[in-house]
């Protein structure tokens, strides 16, 4: 794989990184999404038919050209990702490994869920707000045009306050919860087998030859 | 001696039909008795149990009448025990774990079953062969074939018995399950096959009836998918219309999805395939076109029916067994078999792991995999499966009857008596019954749509893009063809989690006796953020509470003396605590609909008053109350809406952190209570009357110091949505406002007091008269004398007030000092709210921002949040009505 050969590989540090196939795969797809150019910008991301009618794209996009998930240094949102941030987005979407120890276990899910936070995060002050929750409840329910916008809004403000209780537990009556930081966040997906869930196969992927 | 008789004895008449419900009276009374004593269900499975009961009770028929009279019947089974089972776990199939692992299932179902029957076929055909069985065991090799078939299936009813009281994990239970379900296309195919190759004869048997079993085998399955689809979808379409004759909705259900079975049987398709489908498929439509009343009876029914057969089936089971004449004995046969079903289950399981744990994301490890062989029971389908053969064209039935006789009471007894002790001692990883919560739904909603889009980056057309494909076309065209208007509309997971959530709350509160938390705690608006949030939340559930909820209630606030003060506390205390007639009842009795008996309305009536002294809690006396009211048939939203209020209370267990968005200020918040009336937005429901006049609740009237009161109600031929008292809605035109503003504008102490102004006056306020619909083509003359009277009546100083810039939001809204002072005045003409309502319309329309800046101000610091507002400031309670968006 000529493409492949030549890549970097230290954007994949840690442990199990995609096989060499599979990064031939990606970076097949990758020049397909930037048309041969060696970066994306987040106009290639709007080529996707499919994901047009995802409600939450947006959100999803701007994951990928997130500081923090590409494990950079500084903060804000970058204007392209070149190919190693690429494969650094998707190695969040590994699948688990069995011959993981409980140490690289907890930290491969710890990574998974950080990037869920980041997500939900808007304004990078890690600690996810009422208002910032709201904006990704509504975009979520946005696909369902029947019900309000009212809707969403008490749908967040009663999983904040359910955060609120999960993480806090009962306040005193002048206590105010800010938001959900992160470890709030572990503590709400501990119910959750995040790891079991959050990955997709690339295993034996078909690049769509038609795509764009 | 003829002549005439006083009495005959009828007997015969009735014996068949008398001796069914003696035998599952007896039945369920032994369930009785095995739960008596919790120890001995906890270690032995009820399955056991009715198999020994059974034994006992064929001995003692044995005994009495000299011959084994009653055994279990293979039509009787087929025809009338099996189906419920096999619907009650179609139905109540968690569909989406069941597609998440339809590939495991599907290979475990039908290679696995392919393998043990032809494995278990052979290797007994090769002790025979061996010269290890009795001569008297006359069998070729399609006779153990066929005894194969039907002892290898994994069946369903003795796995559901046996799992559904260990508690493994839900992964490894849809599996065993699914399995077990699905396998019964193979078992047919097999069975018939075999069955007809052995009558044939093998010298008969050609090369093509091979192919037309391996034909047979995609028709037969794929056949009986296909009637279930069909059912399902004509019982979906079928319970979109029923809206009129709720009351025998759930008769569709049972109706339709036996006859989908009765079908399948017909055209000897997969039976059990046919009714598994049109269970899983049709859940989601019918379950949202159903009213409650009629999902809690088809849950019911459901339970019931399969919960009996169930019993019926074990405990003729082992009545059966004691028909020896049908046995014959052979230790290598029956020693033979049992050795094979454990080692070739034990076999295909593993070699078929590990195959599919190359493709499956969450591996089944070696645990599950001892779990899943194990856990291969057989029950009464193989038994009914072997009573069917016949025996002039098999030789060796009775051999294959008792096989399989003990084979069943084995794996039920024994294997289903270990495999708790061997679950607990592997340490198998056990179901989490913990509720969902809505932040776990929330997330795993994102992750379903981040997922799907990864896949779409990636260019991978996964898993989870097709569910995504599906889901779309689902709600795209097959939502809306087979579900109705209105359940489609409110239609989404999330809320639905939301909504249960909020009930659970609402429950447990009025179950802790509704006064748990003390006043001293909650009572005093000194607590901003919490009760803020409190309030943000009850305010945002009543509004959207909605979905349909809406009321615009304008209150004026004035300054009153202290006595005034006092005889208003007085007044609305007795008036809220006291239990008020309702209208009355027809007292009637109609076998078509169900009217809320005495004790219902009386529960409701507890809960609501509990829901509302709850509120009080929160309010310093010149507050507002939320007093709402709404009919039973929307007793939904308005368990919802007393949920909302129990969300406001139940300070320890939902805790607030924001501040509330919609006032600026935190006192005006325990303030805000918005009276909320409950409305239908639903044009399909709506004109139908004498269902729902039924469930008609009639007024409540709660009055709450300084407030108005302000009951709505919807007057059940009304098509339009009602509205408001005292106010008009924010603008829109599809709303018409109530006439009793038009009526005489009540003073300032009459409202603030209303015994003290005119009865008819305070009648007005409460007669259902009030509320009652303008009629479409009243709403301009209406609208335009609101214009009319908007013009004299409206103080300049209120369109300057900052706060009215937002109309969405169910909460009162304050008005500035010069506002307020401007009331007074004209409160002697009446106060028209819509004008306002009009003027923050535009205003939110030419500025957004402010409207963001409002909702966020709760969020903002809180000595601006303490502000002191004077008591005499009005405040305006405005809440939209859903259905006038429509």
């Amino acid at each position: 794989a000529p493409g492949a050969a030549r890549l970097p590989l230290s954007a994949l540090a840690h442990p199990t990184p995609v096989t060499a196939d599979q990064i031939e795969h990606l970076h097949r797809r990758f020049k397909q999404l930037s048309n041969d150019k060696p970066t994306i910008r987040k106009e290639h991301f709007d080529s996707i038919p499919d994901l047009e009618f995802n409600p939450i794209r947006c959100k999803i996009v701007q994951a990928f050209f997130d500081r923090r998930n590409l494990r950079q240094e500084e903060d804000g949102l970058a204007d392209e990702i070149n190919f190693e941030d690429f494969l650094t987005i998707m190695s969040y979407f590994r699948p688990i490994e069995p011959n993981m120890d409980e140490e690289q276990l907890q930290r491969f899910r710890t990574d998974k869920i950080k990037f869920l936070f980041h997500m939900y995060d808007a304004d990078h002050d890690g600690i996810i707000t009422l208002q910032e929750y709201r904006n990704v409840v509504e975009q979520l329910l946005s696909g369902n045009p029947h019900l309000e916008k009212g809707a969403a809004r008490s749908i967040a403000d009663g999983a904040m306050l359910e955060a609120a209780q999960t993480c806090v537990g009962p306040m005193g009556p002048n206590q105010v919860y800010e938001g959900i930081t992160f470890d709030d966040f572990l503590k709400i997906w501990r119910g959750i087998d995040i790891e079991t869930k959050m990955h997709v196969r690339f295993l034996n992927m078909e690049p769509i030859a038609h795509c764009c | 001696p003829a002549g005439s008789e006083l009495l005959r004895w009828q007997w015969r008449e009735v014996q068949v039909p008398c001796l069914v419900a003696a035998w599952i009276l007896v039945a369920s009374l032994a369930k009785i008795v095995f739960h008596l004593s919790r120890k001995v269900t906890s270690v032995v499975p009820e399955s056991c149990l009715l198999i020994l009961l059974g034994l006992g009770l064929g001995g003692i028929v044995l005994a009495v009448a000299k011959k084994a009279e009653y055994q279990l019947e293979p039509n009787m089974f087929f025809l009338f025990l099996l189906p419920p089972i096999v619907l009650d776990s179609g139905y109540f199939m968690p569909s989406r774990l069941f597609f998440d692992n339809i590939g495991a299932i599907l290979t475990y179902a039908v290679v696995g079953t392919l393998w043990n029957s032809f494995a278990t076929g052979m290797a007994l055909w090769g002790l025979h062969r061996a010269g290890l069985m009795d001569p008297g065991v006359k069998a070729e090799l399609m006779d153990f074939l066929l005894f194969g078939s039907l002892i290898s299936a994994v069946d369903p009813v003795a796995v559901l018995a046996v799992f559904e009281e260990v508690h493994v994990n839900e992964t490894l239970f849809i599996i065993v399950f699914g399995e077990s379900l699905l396998n019964d296309a193979v078992t047919v195919v097999l069975y018939k096959v075999f069955n007809s190759f052995v009558e044939l004869g093998p010298a008969h048997i050609h090369a093509m009836d091979y192919v037309k079993g391996v034909v047979s085998f995609f028709l037969v399955s794929l056949g009986g998918t296909a009637v279930g689809l069909l059912f399902a979808f004509l019982l979906a379409l079928i319970t979109r219309f029923t809206k009129r004759v709720r009351i025998i909705e759930p008769l569709f259900v049972f109706l339709l999805a036996y006859v989908a079975y009765l079908a399948a049987e017909m055209v000897s398709l997969s039976s059990i395939l046919a009714v598994t489908f049109c269970g899983i498929c049709c859940k989601k439509y019918v379950e949202a076109n159903i009213s409650q009343k009629s999902r809690t009876t088809v849950k019911y029914t459901m339970k019931t029916l399969a919960s009996s057969s169930e019993t019926i089936i074990f405990m003729f089971l082992g009545i059966s067994a004691v028909d020896t004449s049908k046995w014959a004995w052979d230790t290598t046969l029956v020693l033979g078999t049992l050795l094979f079903i454990l080692l070739f289950r034990a076999v295909g399981v593993v070699l078929q792991t590990c195959v599919l744990n190359r493709f499956r994301l969450i591996p089944l490890d070696r645990i599950d995999q001892v779990v899943m062989s194990y856990g291969g029971l057989r029950g009464a389908v193989a038994f009914a499966l072997v009573i069917l053969l016949d025996g002039a064209k098999v030789k060796a039935k009775d051999y294959f009857v008792a096989t399989t006789i003990v084979v069943v009471f084995f794996t039920v007894i024994v294997q289903g008596l270990t495999i708790k002790p061997l679950v607990t001692w592997l340490k198998v990883k056990r179901s989490d019954h913990h509720k969902p919560t809505l932040n776990e739904e929330l997330h795993e909603h994102a992750f379903d749509h981040i997922l799907a889009a990864v896949e779409d980056i990636v260019g991978h057309h996964g898993y989870h893009y097709w569910r995504d494909k599906w889901e779309q076309f689902d709600k795209k065209y097959l939502s809306q063809l087979l579900m109705r208007k209105s359940a489609y509309r409110l239609r989404d997971e999330i809320w639905d989690v939301y909504y249960k959530l909020n009930i659970r709350d609402a429950i447990s509160f009025v179950d802790q006796g509704g006064h748990v938390l003390s006043a001293a705690k909650l009572a005093l608006p000194s607590m901003p953020s919490r009760t803020s949030m409190s309030e943000s939340s009850v305010t945002n559930l009543l509004r959207e509470s909605g979905s349909g909820a809406c009321l615009d209630l304008q209150v004026i606030d004035t300054v009153r003396s202290r006595r005034d003060k006092e005889d208003a506390v007085m007044h609305h205390v007795l008036r809220g605590s006291l239990y008020k007639p309702r209208r009355r009842y027809k007292a009637s009795y109609s076998r078509h609909f169900i009217s809320p008996d005495k004790q219902e309305r009386q529960d409701k009536e507890v809960f609501r008053q509990n829901m509302k002294r709850r509120l009080e809690t929160f309010k310093s006396t010149k507050h507002n109350v939320c007093s709402s009211k709404s009919k039973a048939r929307l007793k939904e939203k308005g368990r919802k809406k007393a949920t909302s209020s129990s969300l406001m209370g139940a300070g320890p267990s939902r805790v607030s952190s924001q501040g509330a968005p919609f006032s600026n200020h935190p006192s005006q918040h325990l303030a805000a209570a918005p009276v909320l009336v409950m409305v239908s937005s639903d044009e399909e429901e709506s004109n139908s009357s004498e269902t729902e006049r039924e469930d008609d609740e009639g007024i409540v009237f709660i009055a709450r110091a300084t407030d108005e009161v302000l009951q709505g109600k919807k007057t059940p031929e009304s098509n339009i949505p009602l509205t408001v008292l005292l106010s008009a809605f924010p603008g829109s035109l599809d709303v018409c406002p109530s006439p009793c503003i038009i009526p005489p504008s009540p003073t300032l102490a009459e409202k603030e007091l209303p015994w003290k102004g005119d009865q008819a006056d305070l009648a007005v306020y409460v007669s259902s008269e009030t509320t009652k619909i303008v009629p479409v083509d009243m709403q301009k003359a209406w609208n335009q004398s609101i214009s009319s009277l908007e013009s004299i009546g409206s103080p300049p100083g209120i369109e300057t007030g900052p706060q009215h810039k937002r109309f969405t939001c169910p909460v009162l809204e304050e008005h500035p000092q010069s506002a307020s002072q401007a009331m007074p005045e004209q409160s002697s003409c009446f106060q028209f709210p819509s004008h306002v309502s009009k003027s923050s319309r535009s205003h939110s329309d030419s500025s957004p921002d402010g409207i963001e800046q409002q909702e966020l101000q709760p969020l903002m610091a809180a000595e601006e949040l303490s502000r002191i507002v004077s008591p005499a400031e009005p405040r305006w309670l405005i809440q939209f009505n859903r259905a006038s968006h429509l």
